[in-house]
């Protein structure tokens, strides 16, 4: 009887979980099946093109120069923007959390989250206004300091990475706040009462309590900045070709969908790498 | 008379929705097809409504075309792109019953070997005109002759070309006295290309990029479409085109329906309305390449751009014009480039 | 007090990125009331670009279709993610950790591939490109987010709640309704934003999926960008600022958001 009762829950939590994960299954888990299978083809399979397996899209990664080093371009600037949002974003949720209280914490709060409402498209498209030369930052700044001022920023790698901390910061600020939020407050008051400075009530209690937080922020940024092509294409000009944005062009324009699908199984091998390398320091941090 | 009320009734009720199409046109931004005016007309003379799509390459378009199929109705093509279009099965036969007005396009053009391959018409001749640069005429008082102002360490930051691998090969080709159809010496183009890269400011991508980068400042010298420059001088930029000693790339652009369009009808009768004088002398007035049509052609004013850059015979000797560039030698042009703008 | 100065340099550094994070936003606004066409200064006040845009079908069409869109995926994905994550709390379903990292992928796999993978399967099978599709992948998105926030709300919720009810009589779909999803209402509203949100903000997939000519405003947007900007963009991105705004402080009142004890 008890048996048959618990067979039947089981019945009904795989109903309550099919929808949710066969529409994962047909939305994400086939298509990257079918990515990588097209990833070993020479050609699309499509009105009768001639097509094989191979893996030479593969071998055409480490044939070019210009892919490995585009690669090692986009993580780099993926590990420099996460370190930013990281140095950028913690303070901002340490304040959020532990100095300021009540009903001007909760409006700070979702100031700093509006942003990641609005439209991410628009907010790149106003650095490009901004720092456009002759723009408005260039003519503030001549308008305060004396002189004609030039930053020339606008289509440099600076400039994309000002704007891709400006589309992340917000995951960073979050994550960080929600852990530091958590932390029972009682700890600290003991670590004070026992006369730990503030430095170091930072140092030894809120940095490691809030390194899940953290962590879990860094993923949030790094995932995508490595994959992106959007915001280098329009902020990078000239210096804006990255692995994401070669990537995009064998969908969009060169229609090479093989290569493409190998560029991005590279691509995806190597964040999960990274991924997995400091997955240790997630459990640890969450251990 | 109730029966005529009748006939008129059902008229009414059946042919608003027998006749008014959507139709989709995939064309580059601000390239005529999509003037508020002209659309406006086009539906208050057909009932039909258009709506545009766009790209910023022919091989976005070619893919756009390939993964989209039923999306579009009109394409441009540049003729150059027409024979792989049509080879690819992409776009279907011109109807010339239903485009009155091809009589009066130009008979060279009508016959153009692209636009006709296999001798089949696949793309109406719409507009041709030249690919070279222009300058910035508060930079430059007196506009240069030669293409190696791109080169000139004086404009270093202020240069632009089009992020596009063929225009690039070419265009470096040209600078460099070679045929642009037969590129003999593809190392010396690369060594070219990469002394150039420095010097580029930015891609520009669309008409509009280059206006705001133009009105901006940034730009001083960048390549550009002469019926765009035409276009970018009526609104008031202070640029002058230049088709220098070394010369200019030619293109003529056709206007094909794709083979998938399901609003066959409606698409031929768009383009019979692009190749229209009545709509070419208006737009002509905003800035223009030039058309097609030798009717148009001729009732333009003496003054007009395309009278005076593309009439002159001296200019015109000095053009080489676009032909079909092979898959062996697309993917070569590509990965040239590729490499070069990684290596930034 | 050696306090006070790190507790002052800490709100400085907050106002700092504050302006930061605003300070493009309002040039952008800004700039949708300048008259000049190429965002020329110096500075000219009109309203002409919001009467432009007033007139602009593709741009309001593709407004509307990015709401209704992420209506439909906050619905769905709000229904079904909840019904997992109570299933998966509930019950100790078989492979329970499989199925909880099955979650991982949408999430850590950038969206550019993602995108294209689905662009591939759903162009090999024959599902063409267009509103259904972008739904499909929006959803699919989503859903890990859904869980998650769920998941976490029922970290707080006590099992022997349900099994009073159970032990009384309750029939489990009782239990649901009259127990569970009361307790559970703010995580799942919370939830059903955040759907709403990655769907409504969502570009690179809708840019790979959506049908050109019908295609949603983020990506409307980028299309405008690179094939020619006018400042129509910036008064409709500005409008979608202060709705989203309004909509945030509207929920905030409801949900005392910011986790006050």
């Amino acid at each position: 009887m008890a048996d048959r009762g618990e067979r039947a829950a089981t019945g009904r939590a795989l109903a309550m979980l099919a929808p949710a994960y066969l529409w994962l299954l047909f939305a994400v888990f086939l298509p990257l099946a079918a990515m990588a299978w097209f990833s070993l083809l020479s050609d699309l399979p499509l009105r009768g093109r001639e097509w094989h397996l191979t893996l030479a899209n593969y071998r055409a990664f480490l044939d070019s120069p210009a892919y490995p080093a585009l690669l090692w371009k986009s993580l780099r600037i993926a590990a420099v923007v996460t370190l930013l949002c990281l140095v950028a974003g913690f303070p901002c949720a340490l304040v959020l959390a532990r100095v300021i209280r009540g009903r001007s914490r909760e409006a700070l709060l979702l100031l700093v989250i509006l942003p990641f409402w609005s439209n991410a498209l628009v907010r790149v498209f106003s650095w490009t206004i901004l720092l456009r030369p002759g723009g408005v930052l260039d003519a503030a700044l001549s308008a305060v300091l004396p002189g004609e001022v030039r930053l020339g920023l606008a289509f440099t790698e600076t400039a994309v990475v000002i704007g891709l901390v400006h589309s992340y910061v917000p995951y960073v600020i979050l994550t960080a706040y929600l852990a530091l939020q958590a932390i029972d407050q009682s700890l600290i008051e003991a670590a004070r009462a026992l006369g730990a400075g503030r430095l170091r009530i930072l140092r030894r209690i809120l940095l490691p309590l809030a390194l899940p937080g953290l962590i879990a922020g860094a993923v949030l940024v790094f995932v995508p900045v490595a994959g992106s092509f959007m915001e280098p294409r329009l902020l990078g000009g000239r210096m804006g070709t990255t692995f994401g944005t070669v990537i995009e062009d064998q969908f969009v324009a060169v229609f090479n969908w093989p290569l493409g699908a190998a560029l991005s199984f590279i691509l995806l091998a190597v964040v999960l790498g990274i991924l997995a390398a400091a997955s240790p320091a997630l459990r640890r941090s969450l251990g | 008379m109730t029966r005529l009320l009748a006939a008129v009734a059902a008229a009414a009720l059946v042919a608003p929705a027998a006749l008014a199409d959507e139709i989709r046109v995939l064309n580059w931004q601000g390239y005529g097809t999509d003037a508020d005016w002209a659309v406006a007309a086009f539906t208050a003379a057909t009932g039909h409504t258009v709506v545009h799509d766009y790209f910023t390459s022919e091989q976005e378009m070619l893919t756009r075309l390939r993964t989209n199929p039923g999306a579009y109705d009109v394409v441009l093509i540049n003729s150059a792109f027409t024979p792989q279009a049509a080879a690819e099965g992409l776009i279907r036969p011109i109807d010339p019953a239903l485009v009155p007005n091809l009589a009066n396009v130009d008979p060279a053009l009508f016959a153009n070997e692209d636009l006709n391959p296999g001798g089949v018409l696949m793309g109406v001749p719409w507009t041709w005109g030249l690919t070279s640069f222009a300058v910035n005429t508060n930079d430059f008082p007196e506009p240069p002759d030669s293409l190696a102002v791109f080169w000139d360490p004086a404009w270093k930051g202020r240069v632009s070309i089009r992020d596009d691998a063929l225009e690039a090969v070419q265009f470096a080709a040209l600078a460099l006295g070679q045929d642009i159809n037969a590129i003999d010496d593809l190392d010396a183009v690369r060594a070219k290309l990469a002394a150039l890269m420095p010097q580029i400011a930015t891609f520009w991508s669309s008409e509009n990029d280059w206006n705001q980068n133009m009105a901006s400042g940034l730009f001083a010298v960048a390549t550009y479409w002469s019926g765009s420059a035409a276009r970018s001088i009526s609104e008031g930029l202070p640029i002058a085109f230049v088709v220098p000693e070394e010369g200019a790339i030619g293109w003529l652009d056709g206007l094909s329906v794709p083979a998938s369009s399901t609003r066959v009808e409606a698409a031929h009768a768009f383009i019979d309305w692009m190749i229209d004088p009545e709509f070419y002398i208006r737009w002509d007035a905003e800035g223009a390449p030039a058309t097609s049509n030798t009717l148009a052609a001729a009732a333009l004013p003496e003054t007009s751009f395309n009278r005076a850059v593309l009439g002159d015979p001296e200019v015109v000797a000095r053009v080489q014009f676009m032909r079909p560039v092979d898959d062996a030698t697309r993917e070569a042009y590509l990965l040239l480039w590729q490499e070069l703008k990684a290596a930034q | 007090m050696s306090a006070a100065p790190l507790a002052l340099s800490g709100r400085l550094w907050l106002g700092l990125m504050l302006v930061f994070l605003y300070a493009p936003i309002l040039v952008m606004a800004a700039m949708s009331l300048n008259a000049s066409p190429f965002y020329q200064l110096p500075f000219e006040a009109s309203t002409r670009w919001y009467a432009k845009l007033w007139t602009n079908r593709e741009i309001l069409a593709a407004a509307w279709r990015s709401v209704w869109i992420a209506l439909a995926v906050a619905a769905i994905a709000t229904l079904i993610g909840s019904m997992a994550a109570i299933a998966l709390w509930r019950h100790a379903v078989p492979g329970r950790r499989l199925l909880q990292a099955l979650l991982f992928p949408p999430i850590a796999v950038p969206w550019l591939i993602t995108g294209t993978a689905m662009l591939v399967f759903f162009f090999g099978i024959g599902l063409d490109r267009g509103s259904p599709a972008v739904i499909l992948g929006h959803v699919a998105l989503a859903l890990p987010y859904v869980i998650v926030v769920v998941t976490a709300r029922l970290q707080g919720f006590d099992p022997t709640l349900e099994e009073a009810a159970r032990s009384l009589g309750a029939r489990p779909l009782t239990v649901t309704l009259r127990i569970t999803l009361p307790f559970l209402a703010p995580g799942i509203v919370a939830a059903a934003l955040f759907a709403f949100a990655v769907s409504f903000d969502q570009f690179v997939v809708s840019y790979f999926l959506a049908r050109p000519g019908d295609t949603t405003l983020p990506v409307l947007i980028y299309t405008a960008i690179r094939k020619g900007f006018t400042p129509e963009i910036n008064a409709i991105s500005t409008i979608v600022i202060l709705v989203s705004m309004v909509l945030m402080l509207l929920v905030a009142r409801l949900a005392r958001f910011g986790g006050e004890r």
